[in-house]
């Protein structure tokens, strides 16, 4: 039982994480963080395992997740601040020079 | 204990040499004693060089004799990675090589960009090997990363921020379902290891006992490569994507990942979980590649997005290949990987050549028979290689995936695997067919204004004339490309 409500808490936050990624309409930048939720749900998820199995790479994953993570929330914000100085708004819909 | 260095010498050296290139791009790029020069040629050409280096190192690397040292760690290297490995290098060198004439023309001069091609072959280098989940995610994701900002590469231009920032959002959700599938296989077998997998695997399907965990891990794994490698259901915004990159990037976007992330989603499905398998699913989505691929290009006016959504159904069809977990269905799949990598190399070498401002439509291309005729003969013999019409290598590839799949059993899918390929050749007019349109638009039409083109640099003629010999003599002679692609099938399954 024990695992399994940790379990079910990590990937509540995954499936919002999700969510938030399929219906943002807000502006873009927001979008980086639900891509952040969702890899931390995975991450707790590894170090919930990693007690409930008694393993190691769990915690060893979790780390090397944590570092990709971060990297990648830096790019997106990269990315997203150069979106910025092109186009000089942030909205959504925006991002529509792109047809077909 | 120096053996392991050894093994590993081909990524230690590119991981140094990317590193000192970024530092030798921008030390001497702003410095002021030599007027700030931009050193984005001399840093292609030093990557190129290193690239080139780094293939001779991992052709001639004497790791077959110690791969029994990594039984149990990361890495297993046997002859279908090393042949495996040469293929991405091969491609890369190339598309480096795509590089210079379009930096010339567009005056690019951020020399750091450069760097972002050798960093992401190191992580095809990790990738192909890659015997355990850990490896598999820390290869896979730093790869996406670089491609994101890749495609991202032409600052102040919108078509590439948006490329970029789309790509970050397809690549980044895609990361996140990976890493929940190799969660869900570590949660419900406490293994990361494909060979421990393997064997828990084993009687997977046999015993009624198939556990839910197992079965999300497996699934959400599975779906997230395929997002990766742009198959149909799940190609969001591929199109975009490839049409709002820089050409050059565009052409390392179709071939590299999709070299690196089939081998590896091969080695995950047939050694880890064999038992296991989503055939249903691979089917599913070779199916729908294809029909998109043939069906979705009609319409297209530009130049780039056609061969966007063409390299998308020819991916689904090489995982036809993959989708019979057969010896011929994998020999199929790298013969279909090795003559698409010459093909998308032969059509993006001369996608930017034909410019005098910018090919962007397709009726630019029109009359290109009587300006430049030996620019028009390659690219009609990429095209239908593309079409898989018989003297040419594309099939060749197309014949053996299909026969392959009719071997293993899957007699919906080779007729419907035909019936693609056909619609996408059926020329004459009737229903004019992209690829035999192309044909027709650069021999019989005449546009209304005349456009003539700049000659063809000299590295992207070297290229094109290698890899359009590759696609012709391939046909006649295709023996060692067989025997080849045997021996690799074969050392993956053992």
């Amino acid at each position: 039982m024990d695992p399994i409500k940790y379990f079910t808490f990590s990937m509540i936050i995954s499936i919002l994480g999700i969510r938030g990624i399929l219906l943002n309409r807000r502006n873009i930048p927001i979008m980086s963080m639900p891509i952040e939720s969702m890899l931390l749900a995975v991450n707790s998820n590894f170090l919930v395992f990693s007690v409930s199995l008694d393993d190691m790479m769990g915690q060893l994953f979790a780390l090397l997740v944590l570092t990709v993570a971060a990297a990648e929330s830096a790019i997106g914000s990269a990315i997203f601040v150069n979106t910025f100085r092109v186009r000089g708004t942030i909205a959504v819909e925006s991002i529509n020079c792109i047809q077909g | 204990m120096f053996n392991l260095f050894l093994a590993v010498s081909p990524e230690i050296f590119i991981i140094n040499a990317t590193f000192i290139l970024l530092i030798h791009g921008v030390v001497f790029s702003t410095s002021k004693k030599d007027d700030y020069p931009p050193l984005v040629s001399n840093v292609g050409w030093l990557g190129l060089l290193s690239v080139i280096t780094l293939l001779l190192l991992a052709a001639g690397a004497p790791l077959l004799t110690i791969a029994h040292l990594f039984r149990n760690n990361l890495f297993r290297r046997d002859n279908s990675t090393y042949f495996c490995q040469i293929l991405p290098l091969l491609s890369t060198a190339g598309t480096i090589s795509m590089c210079f004439d379009s930096f010339e023309q567009e005056r690019f001069d951020a020399s750091e960009s450069i760097v972002l091609i050798p960093l992401p072959t190191r992580s095809m280098l990790l990738m192909i090997p890659a015997h355990d989940s850990i490896a598999m995610y820390l290869a896979i994701e730093p790869q996406s990363l670089c491609f994101y900002v890749i495609a991202a590469s032409k600052r102040k231009s919108e078509f590439s921020t948006e490329a970029g920032s789309k790509y970050l959002i397809l690549g980044a959700f895609p990361s996140g379902i990976l890493l929940f599938g190799c969660d869900m296989i570590y949660g419900s077998t406490g293994a990361t290891h494909f060979d421990q997998l393997a064997k828990i695997l084993t009687g997977y399907e046999i015993t009624g006992a198939r556990s839910s965990g197992i079965f999300m891990g497996i699934l959400s794994i599975a779906v997230g490569s395929l997002f990766k490698i742009t198959a149909v259901p799940l190609y969001m915004w591929a199109p975009d994507i490839y049409e709002g990159s820089p050409t050059p990037v565009t052409a390392f976007l179709s071939i590299a990942p999709k070299i690196s992330i089939s081998a590896n989603m091969s080695r995950v499905s047939i050694v880890g979980s064999y038992g296991g398998t989503l055939q249903q699913i691979f089917f599913f989505c070779s199916i729908a590649s294809m029909i998109l691929g043939a069906l979705a290009a009609m319409a297209q006016t530009k130049v780039k997005r056609p061969l966007a959504h063409s390299s998308i159904g020819h991916v689904g069809y090489i995982r036809t290949g993959f989708s019979c977990g057969t010896i011929e269905g994998i020999q199929s799949l790298l013969i279909g990987i090795f003559i698409y990598a010459s093909m998308t190399i032969d059509a993006f070498a001369i996608v930017p050549a034909l410019r005098q401002t910018r090919v962007k439509y397709i009726a630019d291309l029109g009359a290109l028979a009587k300006t430049n005729p030996i620019s028009a003969m390659t690219f009609s013999i990429t095209m239908f290689s593309y079409a898989g019409i018989p003297p040419l290598a594309g099939f060749c590839s197309k014949f053996y995936l299909f026969f392959a799949a009719l071997g293993c059993g899957a007699y919906f899918l080779a007729p419907v695997g035909v019936v693609t390929s056909v619609i996408g050749r059926w020329a004459a007019g009737r229903l004019p067919f992209y690829y035999i349109r192309l044909a027709k638009r650069m021999f019989f039409d005449r546009p209304r204004t005349w456009i003539l083109y700049e000659p063809m640099d000299r590295d992207k003629s070297l290229l094109l004339a290698m890899t359009s010999s590759f696609i012709t003599s391939s046909f006649p002679y295709p023996s060692p490309l067989f025997d080849l692609t045997h021996q690799m099938a074969l050392s993956s399954y053992l």
